[in-house]
């Protein structure tokens, strides 16, 4: 095993690995661990790199190919969404349970809004108390930077599975910012 | 019976809201889209909620693109260096 060439790739690409999967996963543990696994992955795999591209598109592509396995793993957790989970939400015919039902935010301006710091943390504390795998549901397209009908595809999901895992984590989230900073 | 006919053809607020999902991700079919345009034309909560979950929507797009990375990985180069060793 040519173990020289490798330590030589951990030197030179950990770095550029390690922010690519934690901009991808947002947690460090995990990023971390994807990276270790891809150059493990590559010890194994050295036969098959051909030089054709350079070590690091090579190492690139079997990080994302983790991260993929990673958030089909995740989601593959939560395609069953029950239908009682929505009945904290609304009553059984289906109308808003009052206590949850939105007040009016007044934004007038949602530049303004967004921009405001405090606001941030408050949305940053709602999505850290979702379960992840539903803050990874609302993240998904951001992270992975393409369209939802490749999303599902990928993920091997149904769209109608992924908007209702959606609907769920949105309604949770919304419920959580309104009483944190409307209240 | 009201309620329920009105649901039947309008939507009830939970499937509006699934709707409003469904909008940020895939298109709507025609019947869809007229039947939630009237459902929030009747109702102030759910008309409130798209836009909220529109902000929520900016809000984490926003969150992610600022995340700050800051790294020391030269821990996690040694830790890697050490497995690849006695792999």
């Amino acid at each position: 095993m040519p173990t020289n060439l490798l330590t030589t790739w951990v030197e030179n690409y950990t770095a550029d690995l390690y922010k690519w999967a934690l901009y991808k996963v947002s947690n460090r543990e995990l990023a971390m661990d994807l990276v270790q696994d891809t150059f493990l992955s590559a010890t194994e795999k050295m036969d098959s790199f051909k030089g054709d591209s350079s070590p690091k598109t090579w190492l690139f592509s079997i990080l994302n190919h983790k991260i993929i396995d990673h958030y089909r793993k995740k989601v593959r957790q939560t395609v069953s969404v029950e239908d009682q989970s929505f009945s904290s939400f609304f009553e059984h015919d289906g109308g808003w349970q009052e206590q949850r039902k939105p007040n009016d935010w007044h934004i007038d301006e949602e530049e303004n809004l967004l921009d405001d710091s405090e606001f941030q943390q408050v949305l940053k504390k709602c999505l850290d108390a979702l379960p992840e795998k539903w803050s990874i549901s609302v993240k998904l397209k951001y992270l992975m930077e393409k369209d939802s009908e490749e999303i599902c595809q990928e993920l091997g999901i149904t769209p109608s599975n992924f908007w209702q895992i959606v609907h769920r984590a949105k309604l949770q989230l919304r419920d959580c910012v309104e009483k944190n900073w409307y209240n | 019976m009201m309620t329920k006919i009105m649901h039947l053809l309008f939507l009830s607020c939970l499937r509006a809201t699934e709707l409003i999902e469904k909008q940020f991700h895939f298109k709507l079919t025609v019947l869809e889209r007229l039947q939630l345009m009237i459902h929030k034309s009747m109702c102030k909560a759910c008309s409130d909620y798209e836009k909220q979950s529109a902000v929520l929507e900016h809000g984490i797009q926003k969150q992610l693109k600022n995340q700050a990375i800051q790294v020391d990985v030269s821990k996690l180069k040694q830790d890697i260096i050490r497995k690849l060793k006695t792999e």
